[in-house]
């Protein structure tokens, strides 16, 4: 009785069948493309990553910015602007820099041996 | 620890100071697009304002700046604050720079 029950009344009910997307997908699909050896992003990959973040750092003349440059000695920056630096940095990649090791980071030298060397790095 | 490979040096206060920037660019992250846009600029532009204005060995003042900053941001910080707009970031009252 309660089996039909059920099953007359599963009959009826359609739960609509939702995909699961993402927010990123892109992101996703892209570190999947990079991952066929591995999952952490590559050297390369940092750089370039990192570079673009400060490049589009508003005070910045993008034609400047190599991996060797400093924020404050080379592209003129004060040490509130590193701070947005490696903010940025920290959104681009998916980590969470404390305090400590913020404080280290001021070129984009440092920046890239940093985001390398996390192992949460994305 | 103590690395002295030449990085800049930083004061104690200097590092207090970034250290709550980055505490208000933290919490900023946690509220909806347009506020988090909104307190961005107006957090940015106080302390560049300040960073500027402030004669840095008005130690006094920078330590009262620095209360008042981690007052306003433990508000911000709660859930229920939306936006900047209902802390109380008096721009009037900065150093009686009237000209």
């Amino acid at each position: 009785m309660a089996s039909a029950l059920r099953s007359a009344i599963l009959r009826h009910i359609r739960v609509p069948a939702t995909q699961v997307v993402s927010a990123n997908g892109s992101r996703l699909t892209a570190v999947r493309l990079m991952s066929s050896h591995d999952d952490h992003i590559t050297k390369d990959e940092v750089i370039n990553r990192v570079l673009d973040v400060v490049k589009c750092f508003p005070k910045v003349d993008p034609s400047k910015v190599t991996p060797e440059v400093h924020f404050e000695k080379d592209l003129g920056l004060d040490s509130l602007d590193t701070v947005e630096i490696v903010m940025a940095l920290e959104e681009e990649f998916k980590l969470e820099i404390p305090d400590k090791e913020a404080v280290r980071i001021e070129s984009c030298e440092q920046a890239i041996e940093y985001v390398y060397n996390h192992p949460m790095s994305s | 620890m103590g690395a002295s490979s030449g990085p800049r040096r930083l004061s104690g206060m200097q590092k207090q100071v970034l250290a709550l920037y980055r505490g208000f660019l933290r919490a900023a992250r946690s509220k909806p697009a347009e506020e988090r846009k909104q307190i961005e600029s107006v957090v940015c532009s106080e302390f560049r304002k300040n960073s500027k204005q402030v004669d840095r060995k008005n130690f006094i003042y920078i330590e009262y700046l620095l209360r008042r900053g981690k007052k306003q941001l433990d508000q911000l910080k709660s859930p229920d604050t939306v936006g900047l707009s209902s802390l109380s970031v008096d721009s009037s009252r900065t150093r009686g720079s009237s000209s």
